[in-house]
């Protein structure tokens, strides 16, 4: 199993539609123990360029979700928590 | 060593980039303006056009002004956003509550940060700002713009934007306010690949990195705070546009203790330039300023008499350590007593300057939240040098931010990480050892833990023997 599929695993099972990166890197360490957050980072990143996941920020602060989950680009179009 | 950018610097020619003639930026006269109504009822917002200052009121209605007369097919946006979003702001100050949502989902390919999605929820009332997108362009060091950039990029926002800005931020990005999701993609390329410039940081990034003047101006600079921006902002683009981090992070750099952009109260990570060796004193001038041949502050407070300049009054009386005096006709200055607090230097510049083994004392911690309470950085390094390419600087950055990443709760400020745990423990960390510095009164409260490794020799104590003749 690699990190990707970790976060692909909990991005689509986690009860929030959106989550903290910290949430995301103890998901995968819970897995993985051994998962660097370096490594973590880049498969997120990876996830994020293909268009599978999607960053939600507030401006303040950042989080990622799984893109078509729970959220849409306007808020008002989905459960924006 | 001279400065050497990372690539070539694309000259930008605003007379081949612009969008709009001169006629169509001057298409409103003041007669017009004086005249003019926007098409909300707003009693509240014109009484803040009203005051002493110049009011974003006033400004608003201009640009709402031009974008109205401006031709059909000149604007990408919707003409009236400037007028709705006066509305808006009228309606929340009689609701008093806002009608913006909080946050949202857009961005530009490959980037989490630098643009900041905002919808309002009045969207029927106010439909030209239905999306009202932030974007934040990195600004350059110290802000030197030259005239061809600033006009590109108005021409630019007014274009593919609503044409308010706010120059600047405090992070310090040009900040533009409004523009629709499906301008983003066009904005930033046109930000990129035609201005060569990029977007800043927002969200769990790092933010855009933002120095003073610098040596590029100012004789105080003990090191190249614009040089050292240009090289951490590049070498931490990962950082900046890919957020991984609790919270925000903030580097912010001072040449010299004066502190022009307040790095010590407004960022995480505060750069002070300072010098190790002794102030450089030129006795000849001490003589001249006392003698009232130089204007003391270089003429700065010279709207009035002040009187004979006075010394002992002005200078020496008023050094916090005081650890200045006039010996045989001559200033002297103890050096290892001087807090850095530039006041002598500050109204001598002639006769005192920094000295020239310089470096940056480098600070941690800083944060002026809207909510809880401000807080102050904490010294962590007093003297460090830095000169290219900054590993020593760098190496320490990391360290702060593995620990931070690892210890960080979410939305915890390292400042408040170091509150939380200690200072200490946060030292140990970094495999700093305790100074004096660090400690805000060491002359009166000395106090640190020490632990028994810490100790030559150790201690050997058994606490409940010590209990049986000290009681709690």
């Amino acid at each position: 199993m690699e990190i990707r599929d970790v976060i692909l695993d909990f991005a689509e099972n986690s009860k929030k539609t959106k989550f903290y990166f910290k949430d995301m890197e103890k998901a995968v360490q819970a897995k993985m123990p051994g998962a660097k957050m370096r490594d973590i980072k880049k498969a997120a990143t990876e996830l994020v360029k293909e268009g599978i996941m999607i960053y939600f920020s507030t401006g303040s602060s950042t989080m990622y979700g799984l893109k078509g989950r729970g959220m849409t680009e306007d808020p008002t179009e989905g459960d924006s928590e | 060593m001279a400065f050497e950018p990372k690539r070539p610097v694309k000259e930008i020619n605003y007379a081949e980039s612009r969008i709009y003639t001169d006629a169509e930026l001057n298409n409103y006269t003041e007669e017009e303006l004086k005249n003019f109504k926007v098409k909300h009822e707003i009693p509240m917002l014109e009484e803040l056009e009203k005051g002493p200052w110049p009011s974003f009121v006033a400004d608003a209605k201009r640009n709402a002004l031009h974008r109205k007369k401006l031709a059909d097919g000149r604007l990408l946006l919707d003409k009236e956003g400037s007028e709705d979003l006066l509305g808006l702001l009228e309606q929340s100050f009689e609701e008093g509550e806002t009608h913006w949502k909080h946050g949202g989902i857009v961005g530009v390919m490959g980037y989490g940060g630098g643009v900041i999605g905002r919808y309002t929820d009045m969207a029927e009332k106010y439909p030209s700002i239905a999306h009202f997108h932030t974007m934040r362009v990195n600004q350059p060091a110290s802000k030197f713009y030259d005239t061809n950039f600033l006009r590109t990029i108005c021409d630019l926002w007014s274009y593919r934007g609503s044409g308010l800005m706010n120059l600047h931020g405090s992070t310090g990005d040009l900040v533009l306010l409004g523009t629709v999701t499906e301008q983003l993609e066009p904005i930033f390329f046109e930000l990129t690949h035609v201005m060569d410039t990029d977007i800043g940081g927002s969200g769990s990034n790092l933010r855009t990195p933002s120095c003073c003047i610098g040596k590029a101006r100012c004789e105080f600079a003990c090191v190249d705070t614009q040089e050292l921006s240009y090289e951490l902002t590049n070498h931490y683009q990962d950082e900046l546009h890919r957020p991984a981090f609790p919270y925000k992070f903030k580097f912010k750099f001072d040449g010299c203790p004066n502190g022009c952009v307040a790095s010590i109260a407004r960022s995480d990570l505060s750069f002070i330039g300072t010098w190790r060796d002794d102030i450089r004193i030129d006795q000849e001038a001490v003589k001249a300023y006392i003698a009232g041949e130089i204007k003391p502050n270089a003429g700065a407070h010279g709207g009035r008499d002040w009187g004979k300049f006075d010394i002992q009054k002005e200078v020496i009386g008023l050094c916090p350590t005081g650890c200045m005096a006039m010996e045989d006709g001559k200033l002297v200055i103890d050096n290892a007593n001087c807090t850095r607090c530039m006041h002598c230097i500050n109204t001598m510049p002639r006769a005192l300057k920094p000295g020239t083994d310089t470096g940056i004392s480098l600070l941690c911690g800083a944060k002026a939240p809207i909510l809880d309470g401000a807080q102050m950085a904490t010294l962590l390094v007093p003297f460090m040098k830095a000169e290219p390419p900054y590993d020593n600087i760098k190496e320490l950055i990391e360290k702060i931010w593995e620990w931070w990443m690892d210890e960080g709760k979410n939305r915890e400020r390292i400042g408040e990480l170091i509150q939380r745990v200690g200072l200490p423990k946060f030292i140990e960390v970094l495999e700093l050892p305790p100074a004096p510095q660090m400690v805000k009164a060491p002359r009166s409260n000395p106090y640190i833990f020490w632990k028994e490794e810490d100790v030559i020799g150790g201690w050997d104590r058994d606490i409940n023997d010590y209990r049986k003749r000290h009681k709690r």
